[in-house]
């Protein structure tokens, strides 16, 4: 059985993790739809940029990201401006969970737009709605179910995904109770860390599969 | 009430519209026949701008709308007047395009709300009398996806009335639909004639052209071959083109 430091500590460690994961897909929301509107926009410039992000977010791994953010971008701003620009760690972990989802939520989101049938587009426009009216009131709000389960995809990744801060020095969930094996020698701790997660992934399944019946209303 | 002088369309390298010239005036109903890709549906999306005219010039309610001259825009007019202008068009197409997640009611309110920016109360009641029009009160809190085609349509119609456009466009208002179904659009689109709207109506109804229209284009290849009183059209058409298109069909 656990004591009660041990149960502390792992409690400490879900937290830290549920932290990384909450705040890494709502900013990762926010920051795609932005992100996706650029890739579908008529301006040559923002289509660009958005690319190049989606490209070097998806394209490099993730723990190197957290490595860059964390260790990195320190080093490199005292070089340029004489000073470093240091975030606490887990703020820097979050920063690079949050900027790393943003890029692969932008391509589920932009796949969901533009999955929506042209006329909608069109309607909104013979109505006299200007572009963002018609991509917030109409194309987008439909958009959502499409949306659902990649998102919830992208959401229990990104959970499990948070392990990876383990080789940054913080002790999220996994790491506690790998270091509980290594003090104890006894490998059971391990249960737990899978209990928690799958804990965490049942609710979110099941929330998911409830909001995406939700709007099959209309259909 | 709207003039198309001159007016060009290329898609690439395809012409799909050659030097239109069209005047429609206040209480016309005007349809427009002709064979598929012969540049109908275009020319009513170029009025309304959903397709940018090459070259020419459009006005809406006696104002430029658009000049243009080999792509450019001669006369640069602010993108809020074109906006202001276009509400001036109501528009319903093949394929209704009705809001799939907004009821029945909320399909007909949305752009007066958020364009017009009316009040609610004000938006609800011509909303409702709208729907009255088209004979579906009762289908007020429905999805479209429970209707039927033809309900799907008189919907679109209302929700395009609700924006109060002097004119309505109609892009084969009928094509998509069951025939039977084709009868109470027909119906609705007799009743906006009969109270006086402008209408312009592309369309392969030759009965309701006959009965309703005021005056009927026959457009082949990007051009008008000829236009006048349904009545001589029908009966005694000039051309061999329309002669050939009317006999295919009829």
């Amino acid at each position: 059985m656990l004591t009660i430091p041990q149960v502390m500590a792992l409690v400490d460690g879900t937290i830290l993790t549920m932290q990384l994961t909450l705040i890494g897909i709502t900013a990762g929301i926010v920051l795609g739809v932005l992100l996706a509107l650029g890739r579908i926009s008529k301006s040559r410039i923002l289509n660009g940029i958005t690319w190049v992000y989606v490209w070097a977010f998806r394209g490099t791994p993730l723990l190197m990201q957290l490595f860059i953010i964390v260790y990195a971008v320190p080093l490199f701003t005292l070089d340029l401006f004489g000073f470093p620009l240091r975030l606490p760690i887990l703020a820097a972990a979050a920063v690079a969970y949050s900027l790393n989802s943003a890029a692969y939520l932008a391509e589920i989101i932009r796949a969901g737009i533009q999955s929506i049938d042209k006329g909608q587009m069109e309607a909104s426009k013979a109505l006299g709605m200007s572009y963002y009216q018609a991509m917030f009131k109409i194309i987008i709000p439909q958009a959502y179910r499409r949306l659902i389960p990649p998102v919830g995809n992208e959401l229990i990744m990104l959970l499990k995904d948070t392990s990876l801060v383990a080789s940054i020095g913080l002790f999220d969930v996994l790491r506690t109770t790998s270091q509980m094996t290594n003090a104890t020698g006894k490998a059971f701790y391990y249960i737990y860390a899978a209990i928690i997660y799958l804990f965490f992934t049942t609710i979110i399944q099941v929330v998911f599969d409830k909001v995406e019946k939700k709007y099959s209303i209309y259909d | 009430m709207i003039k198309l002088e001159n007016v060009y369309k290329s898609f690439g390298d395809l012409e799909v519209l050659k030097d239109i010239n069209l005047e429609v005036k206040s209480g016309e109903v005007v349809c427009v026949i002709g064979p598929s890709g012969s540049g109908k549906s275009t020319m009513l999306r170029c009025l309304n701008q959903l397709e940018r005219i090459t070259s020419g010039k459009i006005y809406i309610d006696g104002e430029l709308a658009d000049e243009r001259e080999m792509g450019k825009d001669l006369k640069e007019i602010p993108p809020e007047k074109v906006q202001e202008l276009c509400t001036e068009l109501g528009m319903v197409f093949q394929r209704f395009n009705l809001f799939p997640h907004l009821t029945v009611l909320e399909n007909i309110t949305i752009a007066p709300k958020i364009v017009r920016k009316k009040q609610e109360s004000e938006i609800k009641k011509i909303a409702l009398d709208l729907l009255k029009l088209v004979g579906l009160e009762d289908k007020k809190d429905e999805y479209p996806s429970r209707l039927s085609g033809g309900q799907q349509q008189r919907v679109a119609i209302a929700r395009a009335l609700a924006m109060q456009p002097k004119i309505m466009l109609f892009d084969e208002p009928t094509s998509a639909l069951d025939p039977e179904l084709v009868g109470e659009v027909l119906e609705v689109m007799k009743k906006l004639a009969k109270d006086g709207m402008t209408m312009i109506v592309v369309t392969h109804e030759m009965g309701f052209a006959k009965e309703v229209g005021t005056r009927v284009i026959f457009m082949d290849e990007g051009r008008i071959i000829e236009e006048g009183d349904p009545k001589v059209i029908f009966d005694s058409p000039k051309e061999d083109r329309t002669k050939s298109f009317l006999k295919k069909i009829l």
